[in-house]
């Protein structure tokens, strides 16, 4: 063969790859599982250089009591504060002398540890992950220094977030019965107490690797993966895993209304619907009824509240992915002039258009073509694939669901959505949140 | 969350990796007739395509109408000769695409990301936007009174705003202290033909480019760019160079904003930085890496990880054409407020007096050349480069020889690095918390020039 043809050749088998690639499929990820129960999803994704893992773990606030909250979040701070191998500051130092780096987030339902690092120091990861998950030291100095870093943490997010301190008054007046009524950072008295024997028994509570999935995405193959884990965490004995929890949210039946202060510019309201688990049915309704409400400039509430008239300065509403029965959710700032009671009744307006027309044709294909390119955008980069595959299979119960997404999306109708609205978004099953700017001063009236 | 994400490159630029070399993928670059620049960059992975476009239009075009070029950028959208506001909203949201517009301190943006499938179509609407925005009056109009409350409420959030009040402290004077977003006196005063005066001066092609990356084949793009742009006719640009503004280190000054309801202190402490095309750039970023650029820094460490005063604490060069800030930034509860300063600077102090050892510099190289390839992972991120090389000027030989001068950093350098780059003295404070809380106790940094968060500007 000459070099020409050769050439040539080469042009077109790249091109048929082009196309392969262009369809992200759930064949791509390999699966398997530890004889200790951890199970693994593996993408390969040569496109850079770099590659993450990603471990999800099924302890969240849900799992806390009084007295005890905040506790998930505070491991997941712990965690990276030394074990039996790597002390104190060594997990840090060593991942970041290899070219890694590291964060790690936690919910109402999970936790999650997230490394970033050249594809080159996989084995190292592993090494330093498995040393936590097996032999996580919780040294009693770093517990002090750590609770102020927390406390600083709950402290900054109140300080720069409006969102945060509404969010956590409706939480706790939604809820009941449930917990999550907590804030996931939890209340600053028991940031303050909880003790030693607390988190270890934490830790051996959750900590087990039957409780754990990981996703590895990036410039490695899943071979080397597999190798590695059952060479480092398999190992790692399963325990017996937690009681699931008992207690479930009885339906409300009633509105219920809460308010607080802050020195801000103007109202700001929130409104809390309780909806279903992910897995349920609706899901998929509810997350196109919440993008027809706010998703982008040509939705109801931006267009009607915020662009159209000056009654909203900003407004977004919120569809939230959890394992048990959940809060769909308006946020909503006032603008200038108008009151809280003003404000809700807008917002509530167009939630009652909502349930007395439906939704328009258009409206219903605008935003499954906008679910389809979020999911393009999610299969750019190898982040954004480790993190919904987790996601999706932890709370769809599939990591192929995440492929599916698009398609049922495209099964929704308009019908649905005017059902769901309808079904949920009563009047009984509201709960109503107002932060309020500061009255003045006014020593006559009694605030 | 464990972390505020570390803000380490966040200075603009960019870089490349080592466990294989990272390299900008191939494009195509050429200037149409008008002067406009245009690359191209095939990207297959998914069935999108992105564009960036970049504008001489940044806020240091602004005079003294703060905001100016920022109330520009956004008014793009709001119409223009084949589209209203409503109708650009709706056909591009229609296709769950998107068009965003931003000014920045020296340039404006326009990024778009849409289907293959329907690129007849926003083609048609980015090229109408582009060349032929109208200026709404009435949509500019409700956008200024959005924008005046915007103004307001993000005062809300210090740590939103403590870099507008350095910058104002420290640039006093130049077009570099212009708070990009204006403030409210400056915003009332804009009008729709403000904007499209700005708009017809500094929207020029011969200061321009648009980059196009994604799923398409280049001579199609190539003709079609071309067809679309190539008998835009606009004035030439006639803004000045900037002149080098001088960063007020003569002594240590302290700007205390109050805020009565703080519930804890939010910090910067600066000075003089770098630009942009700095020939030490890289050796620069390397060793504010170990000071205060990633988890195990010597900042963090000392004042979250010992202390538990922060929850989080770095430092940062932000840099510009002609010239850059340093500064350490972190927040602690009122009544710590003195000792985390005080902890501040001795990590600045120790930074001068025992410099870095081999182990740190080989262990921040590995950091640095790691966390680089994933910023240019998407095809939005690499159109965004590709304008970023245009107009900040640098080309691909910068990222792909990262690694290498990355790698080339000795020990010895680092010392004058650190001797020439990173303040010492006269060091520039920004305190926003409760002054009556701390007035009497941060004095000694300083003389003290006191403001209330609620008044206009910065």
């Amino acid at each position: 063969m000459n070099k020409r043809t050769g050439l040539l050749a080469g042009l077109i088998l790249s091109t048929s790859v082009v196309l392969a690639q262009n369809k992200p499929k759930p064949e791509d990820v390999q699966t398997f599982t530890l004889k200790n129960g951890m199970k693994f999803m593996v993408l390969e994704d040569h496109s850079i250089p770099n590659a993450n893992f990603y471990t999800f773990w099924r302890v969240g606030s849900r799992n806390e009591v009084h007295g005890i909250t905040g506790l998930s979040h505070f491991f997941e701070h712990m965690m990276f504060n030394g074990a039996k191998k790597y002390g104190p500051k060594q997990f840090d130092r060593v991942m970041e002398a290899n070219g890694g780096s590291n964060n790690a987030y936690t919910t109402e339902n999970t936790t999650v540890y997230t490394d970033w690092f050249q594809s080159g120091a996989l084995e190292t990861i592993f090494d330093l992950e498995s040393d936590r998950i097996r032999d996580l030291a919780i040294d009693p100095k770093m517990v002090e220094s750590e609770r102020g870093v927390v406390l600083s943490e709950r402290s900054t997010g109140l300080e720069n977030s409006n969102y945060r301190v509404i969010n956590e008054l409706v939480q706790s007046v939604a809820f009941v019965e449930h917990p999550y009524m907590f804030p996931v950072i939890g209340f600053e008295s028991d940031i303050k107490k909880w003790t030693q024997a607390d988190l270890e028994k934490y830790f051996k509570t959750y900590y087990s690797p039957n409780n754990a999935v990981a996703v590895v995405v990036g410039d490695v193959t899943a071979a080397q993966v597999k190798k590695l884990a059952e060479q480092y965490i398999e190992p790692i004995p399963a325990q017996k895993l937690p009681d699931s929890l008992r207690t479930v949210e009885p339906p409300q039946n009633g509105e219920r209304r809460a308010t607080t202060y802050k020195d801000i510019a103007t109202p700001n309201i929130l409104l809390a619907y309780h909806t279903p688990a992910t897995r349920h049915p609706d899901y998929y309704a509810l997350d196109l009824l919440s993008g027809v409400l706010s998703s982008g400039n040509s939705s109801r509430l931006v267009k009607s509240l915020v662009l159209d008239s000056t009654i909203a300065s900003r407004v977004f509403s919120n569809m939230d992915q959890s394992f048990d029965p959940s809060l769909f959710s308006i946020y909503a700032i006032a603008a200038n002039g108008i009151s809280a009671e003003q404000l809700e009744r807008s917002v509530l307006h167009q939630i009652d258009k909502v349930i007395s027309e439906g939704i328009t044709d258009i409206e219903l294909q605008k935003l499954k073509n906008q679910k389809l390119m979020e999911f393009y955008h999610t299969m750019e980069s190898i982040n954004g694939k480790a993190n919904s595959l987790g996601t999706y299979e932890l709370y769809f119960g599939d990591y192929k669901k995440l492929y599916e997404a698009p398609s049922l999306y495209e099964k929704v109708t308009k019908e649905d959505v005017q059902r769901v609205a309808k079904t949920y978004l009563t009047a009984r099953n509201r709960t109503v949140g107002y932060l309020l700017p500061e009255p003045k001063t006014n020593p006559s009236k009694n605030n | 969350m464990r972390q505020l994400s570390f803000v380490l490159l966040a200075l603009l630029m960019a870089g490349t990796s080592w466990a294989q070399t990272f390299k900008v993928p191939p494009y195509q670059k050429f200037k149409l007739k008008n002067g406009l620049t245009v690359y191209l960059m095939e990207q297959h992975e998914v069935p999108l395509i992105n564009v960036s476009a970049v504008f001489e239009a940044g806020a240091v075009q602004d005079g003294n109408r703060y905001g100016l070029s920022n109330m520009t950028a956004e008014a793009l959208l709001f119409g223009s000769s084949k589209y209203t506001k409503a109708q650009l909203e709706e056909k591009a949201e229609y296709v769950g695409a998107t068009i965003d517009t931003y000014a920045g301190k020296e340039v404006a943006k326009l990024s778009a990301s849409f289907a293959v499938k329907d690129q007849d179509l926003l083609f048609d609407i980015l090229q109408d936007v582009i060349t032929k925005p109208t200026f709404d009056q009435a949509e500019f109009d409700k956008y200024k009174q959005r924008q005046l409350l915007q103004l307001t409420q993000q005062k809300e959030s210090p740590r939103g705003v403590v870099n507008s009040y350095f910058n104002r402290f420290v640039y006093e004077g130049h077009p570099y202290a212009n708070p990009i977003t204006g403030t409210p006196t400056s915003v009332s005063a804009i009008s729709a033909t403000d904007a499209r005066q700005f708009y017809l001066k500094n929207y020029t092609t011969d200061r321009a480019a648009i980059a196009v990356v994604g799923d398409f084949d280049t001579p199609a793009m190539k003709k079609r760019i071309t067809e679309l742009f190539g008998s835009w006719k606009t004035a030439a640009a006639t803004s000045p160079k900037l002149s080098e503004p001088t960063i007020a280190s003569d002594k240590s000054r302290v700007l205390l904003v109050n805020k009565d309801d703080a519930r804890e202190t939010t910090f910067l402490i600066g000075g003089k930085g770098i630009t942009q095309n700095n020939p030490d750039f890289i050796p620069v970023t390397v060793v504010n890496t170990i000071l205060g650029g990633r988890f195990t820094s010597w900042l963090n460490d000392a004042l979250r990880v010992n202390s538990g005063l922060t929850y989080g604490a770095g430092s940062r060069f932000a840099t510009f054409r002609n010239s850059g800030t340093f500064a350490i930034s972190t927040f602690t509860k009122v009544s710590t407020t003195t000792q985390a300063i005080d902890m501040a600077l001795m990590v600045l102090d120790s930074l001068h007096k025992t410099g870095i050892d081999e182990k740190t510099l080989s262990s921040a190289k590995n950091y640095v050349k790691a966390d680089f390839p994933p910023r240019y992972e998407s095809a939005s991120e690499l159109a965004n480069l590709l304008t970023d090389m245009f107009s900040l000027g640098f080309d691909e030989s910068f990222i792909n020889n990262f690694q290498k001068n990355v790698d080339g950093l000795t020990v010895a350098k680092t010392r004058q690095i650190i001797d020439q780059y990173f303040p010492k003295n006269n060091l520039q404070f920004v305190l926003i918390g409760k002054a009556d809380a701390i007035r009497d106790k941060v004095k000694k940094y300083g003389a003290i020039t006191e403001k209330e968060i609620k008044a206009d500007g910065f």
